[in-house]
C-alpha cells in the first residue's frame, strides 16, 4: 500500500514520464482513497497547465515586466560596444544607413573561426581608388579603417575568376608574398574573403602608385629634352640595386620571381624600392614552403601566350630565351629578368620592345616568343649610344643567352653594378685629370707653334732681306746674306727645337736658296751655314707652293715631310713642323721668295710627354691620321710607326678623331675613357690631335 | 513584431522586452535574465554573419537565448545544488508514516474554478520564486522549456534519482504555496463577501 508521500512521488513522476502499470494501478488506488493526494494531483496539474500556458512565446506582457530603461540602456552600450568591436557589422550598419559601400572586409577563414587557439581577427578596409589592373587582377588603394593606414588592396578580375588556376597562382602569391620578409618585397598584411561576394583579396603595404617603369620613362623623357640628369641615373640604378637585392633574397629562399620587369617595382618618394607582384613566382627546392606551395601550376612560354593571346605583350617584353622557350626555369631567368630591368633603365626601352615602336607592325605574343628564343640578346647601346660601355657589359652578361654565362647570382650582378657606381666619381676625377693634361699638352704646343709663326714673321721682315734682293753686286750679297746668317744662327741658338731657316727665292715652280743655316743633325749645338755651292734648288714643293700663295706677313705652318711635303704625303718618314712666310720685293711688290723655318716637333712633343700622366695611353697625331708620337704609362714614349692609320691600330680612337675634324675637344662623356684635343694651325686644314686614353 | 530583420542596434527596443520576459520567467531574477539577454545579443552580434536572413530574427536570437538560459542554469546550479537539494517540502507535509498532517488538508481543496487564469498564473509565478532554486530550475527547464529528463541530467550534471527528486519536491512545494495562496485569497475574497 502507498502512504500520501510515495503517491505525490509517483504522481509527479507520472507527469513527465510513464509509470509502471503497477506503480499506475497503486497510484490510482491511492487517489480514490485519499483526497488530500487526491487534491494534491489536481493542484499540481493545474499548476503545470498554468506554467504551460503562460511561458509560452507571447508578445503581450502577460503579467510580466519588461526591461527597465536602465537595463535597456545597458544593454544598448553593450551591443553598441560589440558592435564597434566588429567593423564589418559597423560597416553594414553604415549601408544601412546610407552611408558609402566602397567597403571590403576581411573575415578569417571558416577554420580560423572556430579553432582552439587561434585569434580571430577582422579588418575594415575602405575602397579609395583604383592603383591598377593586370591580368589577373585589380589593385586598388584601401583605408585600412581601424589602423588608419593606407594599404593597397589586390582582388581577382572577373575574368581570373572563372579560372581554377588563377585561383591558384592568386593564392600562392599571396602564400609566397607573406613567406617573403625583406625590405624590398612587399609586405603583406592579411589575406582574407570579401564577405559579400566570397572572392578572395589580400591586403599589403601601399607604396605609392609610382612604379620602376615611370621613374625610367621620366628619366629618358629628360634626356630626349636635352636635360638628362646624372643623377636620376644614380637614383634608378640605386633602385636596381634593391631589387638585385630582393631577388637574391628570394632566391635564397627558393622562389624565383618569373616575371621581373619595372613596373613591378614600386618606388615610394623616399627611396624605397618594392619588388611587387608574385603571381607567377615559383618554389624551387624541397623545403617545406615547397611542399606547401607545389600545388604547381607553372605557366609554360604556351600558357602564358595563351593566357596573353591578343593582349597588348607585357611581359614578354622581359623575357629571357628559356622562358619563351616554355623550358624549365632556374634561377638564372631571374638573372636575366633583372638585366632586362638595367637594358630598360639603361635604354629606356625593354629589351625585346622594337625600337620604333611607332613604326613597328603590332607584334603577336607569338612572334615575340620566336622572336626571344632564336635571336642575340639586344645591345643597350644599339639603342642609346650614350651608355657606358663597362655598364652596357655588366647589362649584356645578366642577358646572356646562355645560362651560364650570365652572373650567378643577384647579388653578383648588383656587386657589378655598385662597383661601377662607386667606381664612377673616382672615374670622373681621373677623366678631369686626363682632360687638363690633354688642355695642357695641346696648349703648350700651340705655344711653341706661335712662337714660331712670330719668328718667321720676324725674319722673313728683316732688312737684310730685301737688301739681299736689290743687291747688285756679289759683294753686296755677300754682305747681306752674313748678316741673315748672323741672325738666322743667333736665333737657332736661342731655340733649341728649331732646325733650320731657310730663304729661298721662288720663280715660276723652281726655288733656288739664298741662305740657309741648320743644326747640325747629330751634334745639336753645332749650328751651320750652308756653303753658297751646297745650296738647293729645284722644284718647288707643295707647302712652298701653299706659302707663295700667302698674302705678305701671312704665315703657313704644316706638318710636312721630307721634301718640305704636307705631312699628308708622308710616309714613313718623320713629320717636321713647318712655318713659311712669303717675302715680296718691296719695290715691285711682287713674290719674291720664302723664309721657312723648320722645327723639331718630335722634340717638342718629348719634353711635354716626359712626365707622369694620369692617362694611361697618349697619341699625338696629324689629323690626316698618322701617328707622331705616342707614350703610354708602362714604356714611357713609344716609337710609332708613320703612316698607319690609327682607326686600324686603335679602333677606340675612331670616334674621337671622327669628332676631331670639327670640334677642338672631344669628350667621352658617357664611358669617361678617352679625351681628345685638337690644335689647329695657321692656314691649314690639317692640325694635330692629342689622343688620350684612360683605363 | 518586424517582419524584416533588424540591425544590432535596434534588437533592444525590438526583442529586448520579449527576451527579457522570457528568461525571467525561466530565472526568476530580473539581473540573471538581464543577464542572459545580453549575452543573448553579444553572441548574436558575433555570428550575426551565420544568420541565414531565412527565419524570424525574433526566433533565431530566441534560440541563442534558450541555450545561454541553460547554461546560465548549469552555472547557477554548479555550487548550490547542494544545499538546495536538502530543502524537503515533505518533512512539513507528512507525518512519520508518510501521510498527509492535518493541516495539510488546508490547501487541498481545488482552487476556484472560476479564478481567472492570469490570477492562477501570477500566484504561481511568486510561488515559482520561492522554491529552491536548484529545484526552480530543474522544474521550469522541464515543464517550460519542455526539455527531457535525459537532456536536463546531462546539462546540469545529474542523475536521474537526482532529477526526478528535485521535480518532486519542486511539484510538492509548488502545490503547498499555490495553494496556501489559493486559500489566503478565497478567504480574502469571503471576508469581503
Amino acid at each position: 500500500m502507498l502512504n500520501d508521500k510515495k503517491a505525490t512521488e509517483l504522481f509527479s513522476k507520472s507527469i513527465d514520464s510513464e509509470l509502471t502499470e503497477t506503480e499506475s494501478n497503486q497510484l490510482d488506488a491511492h487517489l480514490s482513497n485519499s483526497e488530500a493526494t487526491k487534491a494534491f494531483a489536481e493542484l499540481a496539474q493545474t499548476i503545470d497547465k498554468s506554467i504551460v500556458e503562460n511561458s509560452g512565446i507571447s508578445e503581450s506582457s502577460d503579467g510580466g515586466t519588461g526591461l527597465s530603461e536602465d537595463a535597456k540602456n545597458r544593454l544598448s552600450d553593450s551591443i553598441q560596444k560589440a558592435i564597434e568591436k566588429k567593423p564589418e557589422l559597423a560597416a553594414t550598419l553604415l549601408d544601412s544607413n546610407g552611408s558609402p559601400s566602397d567597403q571590403r572586409f576581411v573575415l578569417p577563414n571558416q577554420q580560423e573561426i572556430h579553432t582552439g587557439d587561434s585569434r580571430e581577427a577582422s579588418s575594415p578596409y575602405t575602397i579609395v581608388r583604383k592603383l591598377g589592373e593586370g591580368g589577373l587582377g585589380n589593385v586598388w588603394l584601401a583605408r585600412d579603417e581601424k589602423l588608419n593606414r593606407n594599404v593597397a588592396i589586390k582582388e581577382m578580375n572577373s575574368h581570373a575568376l572563372q579560372s581554377p588556376k588563377a585561383w591558384q597562382r592568386f593564392e600562392r602569391e599571396a602564400e609566397i608574398t607573406g613567406q617573403l620578409e625583406h625590405p624590398n618585397v612587399v609586405s603583406l598584411y592579411q589575406y582574407g574573403t570579401d564577405r559579400n561576394t566570397g572572392e578572395p583579396f589580400y591586403a599589403m603595404r601601399f607604396v605609392g602608385k609610382r612604379t620602376l617603369a615611370d621613374a625610367i620613362t621620366e628619366y629618358h623623357d629628360r634626356c630626349l629634352a636635352g636635360k638628362c640628369d646624372p643623377l636620376i641615373l644614380h637614383r634608378l640604378l640605386t633602385a636596381f640595386l634593391g631589387v638585385c637585392q630582393a631577388i637574391a633574397y628570394a632566391h635564397s629562399r627558393g622562389v624565383i620571381h618569373r616575371d621581373l620587369k619595372p613596373e613591378n617595382v614600386g618606388l615610394d618618394n623616399f627611396g624605397q624600392v618594392i619588388v611587387l607582384d608574385w603571381g607567377l613566382a615559383k618554389v624551387v627546392d624541397d623545403s617545406d614552403l615547397c611542399s606547401q606551395l607545389s600545388g604547381d601550376v607553372e605557366l609554360s612560354g604556351e600558357a602564358l601566350a595563351e593566357t596573353l593571346a591578343g593582349e597588348i605583350i607585357g611581359t614578354p617584353l622581359f623575357m629571357s630565351p628559356e622562358q619563351a622557350a616554355g623550358e624549365s626555369v632556374s634561377l638564372q631567368a631571374d638573372i636575366y629578368g633583372l638585366g632586362a630591368i638595367l637594358f630598360a633603365i639603361l635604354t629606356g626601352y625593354a629589351p625585346h620592345e622594337p625600337k620604333n615602336p611607332q613604326t613597328a607592325k603590332p607584334l603577336k605574343i607569338k612572334d615575340v616568343l620566336t622572336s626571344i628564343q632564336n635571336s642575340e640578346s639586344p645591345r643597350p647601346r644599339d639603342f642609346r649610344s650614350d651608355i657606358p660601355i663597362d655598364l652596357e657589359a655588366i647589362c649584356m652578361k645578366a642577358m646572356a643567352r646562355k645560362k651560364y654565362a650570365r652572373h650567378e647570382t643577384a647579388s653578383e650582378l648588383a656587386n657589378d653594378v655598385e662597383r661601377w657606381m662607386v667606381d664612377l666619381g673616382q672615374r670622373q676625377s681621373e677623366y678631369e685629370t686626363m682632360r687638363m693634361e690633354g688642355r695642357e699638352l695641346r696648349t703648350n704646343t700651340q705655344a711653341s707653334v706661335r712662337d714660331l709663326e712670330t719668328n718667321v714673321r720676324f725674319m722673313s721682315n728683316l732688312p737684310p732681306i730685301q737688301e739681299l734682293i736689290r743687291a747688285e753686286s756679289v759683294e753686296d750679297s755677300i754682305a747681306w746674306r752674313d748678316r741673315l746668317i748672323t741672325i738666322f744662327s743667333g736665333l737657332l741658338r736661342a731655340k733649341s727645337d728649331y732646325r733650320s731657316i731657310v730663304y729661298s727665292r721662288l720663280d715660276q715652280d723652281e726655288f733656288t736658296e739664298l741662305v740657309r743655316v741648320e743644326r747640325h743633325s747629330t751634334v745639336h749645338s753645332n749650328i751651320r751655314s750652308i756653303p753658297r755651292s751646297r745650296l738647293r734648288s729645284g722644284a718647288s714643293s707643295d707647302f712652298m707652293h701653299r706659302v707663295g700663295k700667302n698674302d705678305p706677313d701671312e704665315v703657313y705652318t704644316s706638318l710636312a715631310c721630307g721634301a718640305l711635303n704636307d705631312a699628308g704625303d708622308c710616309e714613313k718618314k718623320n713629320v717636321t713642323l713647318f712655318a713659311g712666310v712669303p717675302v715680296f720685293d718691296s719695290q715691285k711688290e711682287d713674290l719674291y721668295g720664302v723664309v721657312i723655318i723648320e722645327c723639331d716637333l718630335d722634340h717638342i712633343l718629348k719634353e711635354q710627354l716626359n712626365r707622369r700622366f694620369v692617362a694611361t695611353d697618349i697619341l699625338v697625331a696629324c689629323d690626316t691620321y698618322q701617328t707622331i708620337h705616342h707614350t703610354n704609362a708602362h714604356h714611357g714614349i713609344v716609337a710609332e710607326s708613320v703612316g698607319q692609320l690609327i682607326q686600324t691600330t686603335r679602333p677606340e680612337f675612331s670616334e674621337a678623331i671622327e669628332q676631331l675634324q670639327e670640334k677642338m675637344e672631344y669628350l667621352d662623356k658617357t664611358n669617361q675613357q678617352i679625351y681628345g684635343a685638337r690644335l689647329w694651325l695657321n692656314a691649314n686644314p690639317h692640325g694635330i690631335m692629342f689622343l688620350l686614353s684612360h683605363k | 513584431m518586424p517582419t524584416e530583420p533588424s540591425t544590432p542596434d535596434l534588437w533592444v527596443e525590438q526583442y529586448g522586452d520579449f527576451l527579457f520576459r522570457y528568461a525571467l520567467k525561466r530565472l526568476r531574477d530580473e539581473n540573471a535574465a538581464e543577464e542572459v539577454v545580453q549575452e543573448s545579443f553579444l553572441n548574436g552580434i558575433k555570428y550575426y554573419s551565420q544568420y541565414s536572413g531565412k527565419g524570424s530574427q525574433q526566433a533565431w536570437l530566441l534560440g541563442i537565448l534558450k541555450r545561454k538560459i541553460i547554461d546560465f542554469i548549469r552555472k547557477r546550479n554548479k555550487h548550490k545544488h547542494d544545499q538546495s537539494d536538502e530543502h524537503d517540502p515533505s518533512n512539513q507535509l507528512f507525518d512519520q508514516h508518510g501521510n498527509y498532517h492535518n493541516d495539510a488538508s488546508s490547501w487541498s481543496s481545488s482552487p476556484d474554478r472560476n479564478l481567472q487564469s492570469s490570477e492562477l498564473w501570477a500566484i504561481v509565478r511568486g510561488c515559482l520564486t520561492h522554491l529552491p532554486q536548484s529545484q526552480a530550475d530543474v522544474f521550469t527547464l522541464s515543464v517550460m522549456e519542455e526539455l527531457d529528463s535525459d537532456q536536463i541530467c546531462k546539462e546540469l550534471a545529474i542523475t536521474q534519482s537526482n532529477y526526478w527528486m528535485r521535480m518532486h519536491r519542486a511539484r510538492l512545494g509548488l502545490a503547498n504555496c499555490v495553494g496556501s495562496q489559493w486559500n489566503i485569497k478565497e478567504e480574502a475574497s469571503t471576508h469581503a463577501e
